[in-house]
């Protein structure tokens, strides 16, 4: 489908935005192969918003928007917390829930597309905080994933509720002083990658995004397993360095400093036997169709 | 008055294939890529001065940004 659907009447062109504009002449939309390498030169889909300066949270919208295997048949389900600041300025359809909802509506969704386009791929990506996703949300969380529905959960995992002001969430580290929990957390991190293995997720990955390439790979694979095979999960480390008390420049470090082979980000993956065999036949397939191309493109060069 | 970065031609190494500043920056489209100078260029206006472009590349040795008042 590609660009078709936000073509712009030739008349109406001239009192378009030039942001609307930009998306038509050079956004990625039904480009094969798109990723973390079109960024700086094709127009990106995420507009300004108001995030705080220097928030990892916007660098991981980038890299997740840059690499959505097919943003113009996915509709992306956001919650209250930070990342809904950003949702209104996203190119990709989206759907604001109600914090701690967004598995719920996303499953009514997938089935809702499922029906109205049976031909045709749609992907449901779910992108919510922390407090969204495994305290206020846990439920639906873990009952979408019981039930084995289609689509990709990501958890900006900044380890507080960040729009609140910093209160503790279950992901928030034992022992960590915030400003709304100045005895400091008196339970564990919960883990929640292993609950999403245990609770039927066919893919688990957890990650920081000191890595576009990275996230790029996370992300496709999550997408395309979960349209074929079912749920996944994806937690991103998205320190908020304004709770923590960090510069506006500091949110790489900060990420580096927790992806350490020990730290509590150190990258892993959990992926079903059916889901590795999915994504080892994709490649054979990617293999084969190339070298298609290139043996069709051998006898031409042969004189 | 607000600070935003600025990229001295000069430093910058996009011409050798540098997107350091271009992929870390938080903001979209903010940080590009000129194609014809082959360098790197800030996007004022969306600029929100946050430094993390001036860190990742001087870390790279490059030293190619700074801020600048406007
Ligand atoms: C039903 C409901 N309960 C509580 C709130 C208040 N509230 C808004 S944002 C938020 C915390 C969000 O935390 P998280 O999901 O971790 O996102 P972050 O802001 O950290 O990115 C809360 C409790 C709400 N908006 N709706
Ligand atoms: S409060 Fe924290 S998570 Fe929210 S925009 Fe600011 S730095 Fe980012
Ligand atoms: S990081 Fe520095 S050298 Fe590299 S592209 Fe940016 S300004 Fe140029
Ligand atoms: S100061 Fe921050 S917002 Fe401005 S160009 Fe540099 S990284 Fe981007
Ligand atoms: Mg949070």
């Amino acid at each position: 489908m590609g660009k078709n659907n936000l073509k712009i009447c030739s008349d109406l062109e001239d009192i378009m935005p030039p942001e609307y504009r930009e998306l038509v002449a050079s956004a990625t939309y039904g480009k094969e192969n798109r990723g973390w390498k079109d960024i700086g030169s094709a127009k990106e889909l995420i507009e300004e918003h108001s995030l705080c300066a220097g928030c990892p949270e916007a660098i991981a919208f980038r890299y997740v928007l840059a690499s959505l295997p097919n943003p113009e048949d996915t509709v992306m389900v956001g919650s209250t917390g930070c990342t809904s600041l950003v949702f209104p300025h996203v190119a990709v359809h989206n759907i604001h829930s109600l914090f701690g909802n967004q598995n719920a509506v996303a499953s009514g969704l997938k089935r809702a597309l499922k029906l109205r386009f049976p031909d045709r791929e749609k992907d449901v990506v779910v992108l919510a905080g922390d407090g969204a996703t495994v305290d206020i949300g846990l439920d639906m969380t873990l009952q979408a994933w019981f039930r084995q529905e289609k689509f990709t959960t990501i958890c900006f995992d900044n380890e507080l509720y960040a729009n609140t002001g910093g209160q503790e969430s279950g992901l928030t580290q034992k022992g960590f002083v915030m400003k709304m929990a100045p005895q400091g957390k008196q339970f564990n991190k919960v883990r929640m990658p292993e609950i999403a293995r245990e609770s039927g997720c066919a893919y688990v990955a957890i990650l920081t995004v000191s890595k576009p390439n990275l996230v790029e790979r996370v992300l496709k694979n999550a997408v395309l397993i979960a349209r074929t095979i079912g749920p996944t999960y994806i937690q991103i480390y998205t320190p908020c360095i304004l709770e923590i008390g960090k510069q506006s420049m500091e949110g790489l470090q900060e990420m580096r400093d927790a992806e350490g082979p020990n730290d509590r980000f150190a990258f892993r993956e959990f992926i079903t036997d059916e889901a590795k065999a999915f994504l080892a036949d994709m490649d054979e397939k990617k293999k084969a169709a190339a070298a298609a191309k290139i043996g069709t493109a051998a006898p031409a060069g042969v004189k | 008055m607000y600070a935003v970065a600025f990229v001295e031609d000069e430093k910058c190494i996009a011409n050798k294939g540098c997107r350091l500043c271009i992929l870390y920056c938080p903001e979209a489209d903010t940080l590009k890529f000129d194609p014809v100078k082959k360098k790197a260029y800030v996007v004022e206006s969306r600029c929100k001065g946050c430094e993390l472009c001036v860190v990742v590349c001087n870390n790279a040795k490059h030293n190619a940004i700074t801020m600048v008042m406007r």
